[in-house]
């Protein structure tokens, strides 16, 4: 079983006298890291810009501070923070989104859909940008931040992503895509929330005679380039499918590799087409309406090979 | 007129516990933020059935007076108020996450009538609220701005850049509300004191009133009041109690009542039966 951000935290902490934790009314995420040691966890109320602030300053101070927020609230309030005091400062922080990746609440309505946080993350150079699928990658992607130099984001997701083997045989590389299905009538990219419909995705076509291969790309900066390529070179398709806006995110990334190199392998984004999702429903009523869903890939998988 | 008066606060009373009713309601059918809905119910009443110019049939009138929920993640209240006061059916409250619905997890502007500002990202609401004042002076209109802060919600840099613009540009006709309930996800002093707040709001040019944000009296008063001085906003600081009205989620952020404690907290608010319209 994955251990919670707060024990991981707490591990670390004892490890690494230089990590501690700033909360942005995200205060259950470190109290554990405060009980451990007082005074290396400080909350800053809800106040997004001075959470980031605070913590590039003690990056100044040689400390590696994890600065915690709801993922819309703490990409967007203070992304200026983000860039100037953490990208351009090449500060030590890792900025955690820490409820709310993507659609996740999707009923609360567009204040809160985090459609653009792989986007604006990824603009900042620098920045490492995490977006794993289950608790088994989360716990991975804040160990491996903690390890790297310089600026990350995570978007933290709990679970456990269906059909996977026992933890000690998974493996969590930062950059690499993980193989979660093999098949050669089409490569599916999804980050984060997604995985899960990519893999069911694979299932339904599978069902259907049709093999797939299925990439989970829990690093969505720096993109695994030799996952994209191979899947141009040995797929004729590729699916991104992203809980985000297509413009800027997984869907961009992907985009922008194959058209730097040449390749004429088609490729289909799935995502928030370039609007709000305004409308009162659950996660999977939002999704279902705006194409964000396996069903929606095997859509375009039978389009394609004119099943 | 003694008598008159004391119909009236009956009334807003009795309007303030359907608002209560209907959040708890609401509070039944998914997640909801349901102590900063409680704590906001008698000053909305106050607001809406007493204070505010508005027209139900015409939620766009030109000459409305505009209500900013700044907080918007109370906007069961607020959609309780606005049924209530005629905007839309109170049958559409209980229909939050069904296909074509007009209620939101929060504020919507797009999909409710009568909501002027999408909220939810707290720290909004104060400097849109002193725009549309600002856009009435240029107009040379009469309407009025009410914008419901957040306790907690003032700890977002964006409200004091408000407070010294609406200062500056002696903004009489804006009016802010200050939930004052004491708990933001937890106690608010400990995560990150806000006191002294009166003199904060002092300090900043605005005309300070205190009341307790539960008693009709007090808020019918204030309410008539404003502006507490020309040339300058008027804050009112209303100190409440998040949850009010159901004991056993008071200081809560949050709740989804199954059938048991929705009727458990239903009886406390004494949800007799409930006005249509
Ligand atoms: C910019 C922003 N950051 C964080 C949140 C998450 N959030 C929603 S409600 C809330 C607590 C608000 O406390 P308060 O303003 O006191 O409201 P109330 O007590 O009336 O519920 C928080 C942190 C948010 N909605 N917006
Ligand atoms: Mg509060």
């Amino acid at each position: 079983m994955a251990k919670p951000f707060g024990e991981v935290m707490v591990e670390l902490a004892e490890q690494d006298p230089r990590i501690c934790g700033v909360s942005c009314d995200c205060w259950g995420f470190i109290a554990p890291l405060s009980e451990r040691f007082p005074g290396r966890a400080i909350e800053v109320g809800i106040a997004e810009q001075n959470l980031i602030g605070v913590a590039a300053g003690l990056a100044v101070r040689g400390k590696i501070p994890f600065a915690l927020g709801m993922n819309p609230f703490v990409t967007m309030r203070c992304f200026e923070q983000i860039r100037t005091d953490l990208g351009y400062g090449r500060r030590n922080v890792k900025v955690i989104g820490a409820y709310g990746s993507g659609l996740m609440y999707a009923g609360w309505g567009c204040t809160h859909h985090a459609m653009e946080e792989v986007a604006l993350m990824r603009l900042i150079p620098g920045m490492t940008v995490f977006m794993p699928a289950d608790g088994y990658e989360t716990e991975q992607a804040v160990r491996a931040a903690a390890a790297i130099e310089g600026p990350c984001y995570i978007a933290l997701a709990g679970g456990e992503l269906p059909g996977q083997p026992p933890e000690d045989q998974r493996r969590f590389v930062p950059g690499r895509a993980v193989r979660l299905r093999e098949g050669s009538v089409a490569t599916v990219m999804a980050c984060g929330p997604t995985v899960v419909d990519a893999i069911r995705a694979g299932e339904l076509l599978a069902e259907r005679g049709l093999a797939v291969t299925v990439l989970d790309m829990h690093t969505v900066k720096p993109i695994d380039r030799k996952a994209v390529g191979e899947a141009a070179a040995t797929t004729p398709l590729i699916i991104t499918i992203e809980e985000h806006t297509v413009i800027g995110g997984l869907g961009s990334a992907v985009a922008e590799i194959l058209a730097e190199a040449g390749s004429a392998t088609p490729l289909r984004r799935l995502g928030l087409q370039d609007v709000f999702a305004i409308m009162s429903g659950s996660h999977a009523d939002v999704k279902r309406e705006h194409g964000i869903t396996a069903e929606a890939i095997v859509a375009e998988v039978m389009g394609r090979v004119g099943a | 007129m003694g008598s008159q008066h004391e119909a009236l606060i009956a009334d807003l009373r009795e309007t303030a516990r359907q608002i209560r009713v209907n959040v708890l309601r609401i509070a039944g059918m998914s997640d909801c933020h349901t102590g900063g809905s409680l704590s906001i119910a008698d000053l909305l009443a106050g607001l809406y059935f007493h204070a505010m110019r508005v027209d139900p049939k015409q939620p766009d009138w030109d000459g409305r007076d505009y209500f900013v929920l700044s907080k918007g993640h109370c906007v069961p209240a607020l959609d309780a108020a606005l049924a209530l006061r005629g905007f839309f059916p109170v049958e559409a409250l209980t229909t939050h996450l069904e296909p074509g619905s007009i209620i939101s997890g929060h504020a919507c502007a797009h999909l409710t009538p009568g909501i002027d500002a999408s909220t939810g990202s707290l720290g909004h609401g104060l400097s849109v609220g002193l725009g549309i004042a600002l856009g009435v002076r240029i107009d040379r209109g009469a309407n009025r701005v009410f914008v419901m802060l957040g306790d907690g919600e003032l700890q977002e840099g964006s409200n004091w850049e408000a407070a010294m613009a609406a200062a500056h540009h002696k903004a009489d006709p804006l009016v802010a509300i200050v939930d004052r309930n004491h708990y933001q996800t937890g106690p608010t002093e400990d995560m990150m004191a806000l006191e002294p707040l009166a003199e904060k709001w002092t300090a900043f040019g605005w005309a300070v009133r205190c009341i307790d944000g539960h008693d009709m009296e007090q808020i019918v008063e204030a309410l008539d009041a404003l502006p507490f001085e020309p040339g300058r906003p008027s804050l009112i600081l209303a100190d409440t109690v998040k949850g009010k009205g159901v004991s056993f989620i008071e200081t809560h952020h949050m709740a989804h009542f199954n059938a048991e404690q929705l009727e458990a907290a239903l009886a406390e608010v004494g949800a007799g039966a409930v006005r249509h319209g």
